[in-house]
């Protein structure tokens, strides 16, 4: 009998050091028997030759077939193997794939490759035939297996998906997780997303319904295959202990919402308070002005789910698209592919750079001597452009043969690559996003008022003595530090607010300035992922009062514990950002105590109303939190949100952990 | 008017409907002996000391409570109470307005005791009023009747402390007698206000059977009880008792399983809903 349960103990007893073994040895195996081999066809030989020996194990409390066998890597065992790898961070075309299935894109690719006649397209298209008929098997094989454990429903769905089109609402979960699975695990990636899943799915809920299934045993096949995103990558974190495997702390992303929510959005929240794990991430693409209904419920799992889920203002981001230069249709067809990288309906290819800010202020104001702060913010947008042009030109060009990892399989669930037989990162996608993250907003802002204050303002120092202090790292001036670090900062609803709004459009008008070719986009946003730390130990004082080496602030939040007035306050002064020029970026809320959906609908409902941009809460307990830091095998399931995404708390290095215990709790 | 008030907290989500800024008034006519305020209890400012943040770097020398911006970079001392308009407070709670209008939420005053301050209560409820919020008000009752009637006009829900049944009791734990209280109670009740008792339930004191079937008769018998909040004693007070050098009362704090079942006890009595507050 399919168990829930039984499915969410054995990613717990997962072991973040073992690779997916299977696959390991057969590339190991591969990688000496093929090394002469370089023919246009090879990694196509060996992802079908892999897919045609690796088990094809169902358990009895599976929903769906398709798991890979872990273990230890054998010893001397390079794992994971690159022999065949990809990019991952998109979303894949499942609405097509379940409409025409693995065939129709083919005969779409052999069609367009046969008209085209040259040697490249004819190439794509016998390396895509190699792919889906490997696929194909691969699924007949699990087929056979489903049989043998009298899974009858299973057994029919693959012998039928994702080679052919789905014809119910079990065969498209199962043709979705196969693909999924194979991307992500055996080809090697992390982070692909299930782009707008209450959109794609809807008919096949409905169809469902007419058959008689019910939307409890419906919430509950889903709930099933929502789970299975979790053997993707186990427990592993980001960034921490990297499990042996290319997918690892892969994160799964579920998007739903956005312009007209359906009764089959509702179901996935069903499902995803059923499942309750860290993955997948449910992104909500929220109107302040959704159907009641529907509001009501995504408030109801963000109580539940907390740190597993976002929620983004969809209109807003929208209309920043549009802004951007992006035709409305596509831009009302947004989801994301990732805690931050956004994608335009499956035709985009994304390039992300996070920009050394903070490092790029302090590079400003060693670099002038200026005399206003109109001076400082001249130089620093200057500065900043030249930089990410800089980055820009690399991005733009044709990355196929540099990387050489984009491997066909993300070719073929990319519509607009498929059936022009092209890989997805040649540079021609119609929407190419680069996403260009600004870590550590609030630090520089806090920073630029400090530097008003004391030095054009007050004139208490000179500039070049206040640079001096702040390059000495406040030696001898602690006492000016201690004042310092007692200004009332960014976050509070006051009026020291405006000079991190300057800073973020400082940024903004720099990566509008960038020169990029017709289908290249700057995709700007306030995100730090793990710079905040990760960067911060190497760079010197910055005038806020931050010491050298000290963390910058996270996301779009302000510096660790500026925040003094309250989560309104907060809130309002982060409306204040200029957000209607960013598709990415994120907030993390902590709350201490479990909030009512009510509360969150009204607080997330203002923020938007506001102008604000997205929302992820955590609710820890701190006590809880020291106590798992003693105790790790006693809280083996706590997550909390960590940069765009839930983790696994026990899971985290130290200073992750103190970084979440550093927040300010409401 | 101006006032004197100790605090104003936003995002105050148990003192009312909604989310709700929560004016604290300094100043009571009660001296509880489980008051977790205690920096409340006298109207004047007063200088909070925490010995053990204190670096003797010597700034506060010559601190008093009327030095302007004081500040202590180790947060050993701090000056507690400050004299506002009711202007002023008015335009620090107003700046929530979207979260009260989406929360169906508003401006609580407390303390304190709001109405050891009638006046400028009642200015700040009719400002509030008049700015369109919700207005509640948390009192421990002991006021004189005509004030409370006056409150009463600008105030849609009273949190009204209900805390010893016996009136010998109460003058001994709480320096008052409860007459008054319960009279304003009825009256309150006349008025067809709506009322959620406040109780605490303070082992060694209260938290006694007798006391808890006293709480679901009050509840049963007034028409105008919308709740009973539940309020177990906890000792988040213990470090301001210290603050101002005074003596923290020895008060054990209930367990959790003790306080579900006070709750589910009194729940039986009465069909006005009891949660813990």
């Amino acid at each position: 009998m399919p168990d829930l349960s039984k499915l969410k103990e054995l990613i717990f007893e997962t072991d973040d050091n073992a690779c997916f073994i299977e696959r390991e040895r057969i590339l190991a195996r591969l990688d000496k028997e093929m090394a002469d081999y370089n023919g246009a066809d090879k990694q196509a030989r060996v992802f079908a030759t892999l897919l045609s020996e690796v088990s094809t194990p169902v358990y009895a409390c599976d929903y769906f077939a398709g798991r890979v066998v872990e273990g230890l890597p054998d010893e001397g065992m390079k794992a994971p193997s690159i022999l065949l790898e990809a990019t991952g961070h998109m979303s894949f075309d499942y609405e097509k794939l379940l409409r025409v299935g693995l065939k129709g894109i083919l005969d779409e690719i052999c069609a367009v490759a046969h008209k085209k006649g040259d040697d490249a397209s004819l190439q794509f298209s016998d390396n895509a035939r190699i792919l889906v008929d490997a696929i194909r098997d691969f699924a007949v094989r699990y087929a056979d297996e489903a049989e043998r454990m009298g899974r009858e429903r299973m057994a029919k769905a693959l012998r039928i998906v994702p080679f052919e089109p789905a014809y119910d609402f079990y065969s498209a979960l199962q043709g979705i997780w196969l693909i999924h699975m194979i991307a992500s695990c055996y080809v090697g990636a992390r982070d692909y997303a299930f782009g707008k899943f209450d959109g794609y799915m809807e008919t096949y809920y409905h169809k469902a319904l007419e058959n008689g299934e019910t939307r409890e045993e419906l919430a509950e096949l889903l709930a099933g295959f929502l789970v299975k995103t979790n053997e993707i990558c186990g427990r592993c974190a980001y960034d921490y202990r990297t499990k042996p495997v290319l997918s690892f702390s892969s994160k799964q992303y579920v998007n739903i919402g956005g312009e007209v929510p359906n009764e089959f959005s509702t179901v996935v929240l069903d499902a995803a308070m059923r499942s309750n794990m860290a993955q997948p991430e449910i992104t909500v693409l929220l109107k302040p002005d959704a159907d009641t209904a529907f509001t009501q419920k995504v408030f109801e799992a963000q109580s539940v789910l907390t740190d597993k889920m976002n929620i983004y203002n969809y209109p807003a981001t929208v209309a920043a698209f549009i802004n951007m230069g992006i035709d409305e249709k596509i831009a009302k067809d947004y989801t994301y592919s990732a805690c931050c990288t956004v994608d335009l309906h499956y035709h985009t290819y994304r390039r992300e750079y996070y920009v050394p800010v903070p490092q790029i202020l302090i590079q400003t104001l060693e670099g002038g001597d200026y005399t206003s702060l109109e001076e400082v913010l001249e130089a620093f947008r200057h500065r900043l452009c030249a930089d990410m042009q800089h980055n820009a030109d690399e991005e733009q060009q044709d990355r196929t043969q540099a990387e050489g990892k984009y491997f066909l399989l993300d070719a073929l669930l990319m519509p607009d690559s498929a059936v022009e037989c092209r890989y997805p990162c040649d540079g021609t996608s119609p929407y190419n996003l680069l996403n260009l993250f600004c870590p550590g907003i609030a630090t520089v802002g806090d920073s630029l008022m400090v530097l008003d204050k004391l030095v054009f303002e007050e004139k208490r120092y000179t500039y070049r003595d206040f640079i001096t202090i702040v390059r000495n790292n406040f030696e001898n001036h602690e006492e000016l530090r201690q004042e310092i670090l007692n200004y009332t900062k960014f976050g509070n609803d006051t009026a020291a607010d405006k000079y991190t709004v300057l800073a973020a459009n400082a940024f903004l008008d720099a990566a509008d300035a960038l020169v990029l070719k017709r289908n290249f986009f700057a995709a700007p946003g306030f995100y730090s992922l793990q710079r905040d730390n990760f960067w911060a130990g190497e760079v010197g004082a910055t005038p806020d009062g931050r010491k050298a080496g000290e963390p910058f602030s996270e996301n779009q939040s302000p510096t660790y514990g500026a925040d003094k007035n309250g989560i309104t306050a907060l809130l309002k002064s982060l409306s204040k950002l200029p957000f209607e020029r960013t598709v990415t970026g994120g907030l993390n809320l902590t709350f201490s105590q479990k909030m009512s959906p009510d509360i969150l609908q009204a607080l997330v409902l203002s923020y938007f109303q506001m102008g604000g941009f997205h929302v992820g809460i955590s609710v820890v307990d701190k006590e809880t939190l020291r106590d798992a830091m003693r105790n790790p095998d006693k809280y083996k399931s706590l997550t909390v949100r960590l940069y765009g995404f839930s983790e696994y708390f026990v899971s985290l290095a130290e200073w992750q952990q103190i970084a979440v215990l550093n927040r300010t709790a409401y | 008017m101006t006032g004197e008030i100790f605090n104003i907290q936003k995002f105050c989500v148990n003192d009312g409907p909604g989310i709700r800024t929560t004016v604290f008034f300094k100043g009571c006519p009660l001296s509880c002996v489980w008051c977790h305020n205690p920096e409340s209890r006298s109207v004047k400012k007063q200088i909070l000391c925490y010995p053990d943040k204190c670096v003797g770097c010597g700034r506060c020398a010559h601190l008093t409570v009327d030095t302007p911006d004081f500040f202590c970079p180790n947060g050993a001392k701090e000056i507690c109470g400050r004299t506002v308009s009711t202007d002023e407070v008015i335009a620090e709670v107003m700046k929530d307005k979207t979260f009260y209008e989406n929360s169906g939420g508003g401006m609580t005053l407390s303390g304190g005791e709001p109405l050891f301050q009638p006046e400028f209560a009642l200015e700040l409820l009719q400002k509030a009023k008049k700015e369109g919020l919700h207005t509640a008000i948390e009192t421990c009752g002991f006021a004189a009747k005509d004030t409370l009637r006056k409150i009463a006009a600008y105030t849609d829900l009273f949190l009204f402390d209900f805390k010893e049944s016996v009136p010998a009791l109460h003058q001994q734990f709480t320096g008052v007698d409860n007459r008054v209280i319960l009279e304003n109670l009825k009256l309150l009740d006349e008025l067809g206000k709506d009322i959620v008792l406040r109780c605490p339930i303070i082992p060694g004191y209260n938290a006694r059977p007798d006391h808890y079937a006293a709480i679901a008769r009050v509840a049963e018998k007034f028409n105008h009880i919308i709740g009973v909040d539940i309020e177990p004693y906890h000792s988040l007070g213990e470090g301001k008792y210290r603050a101002l050098g005074k003596d923290v009362p020895e008060i054990t704090m209930p367990v959790k399983e003790e306080v579900d079942t006070v709750i589910a006890d009194i729940q039986c009595k009465t069909s006005v809903p009891v949660r813990k507050g």
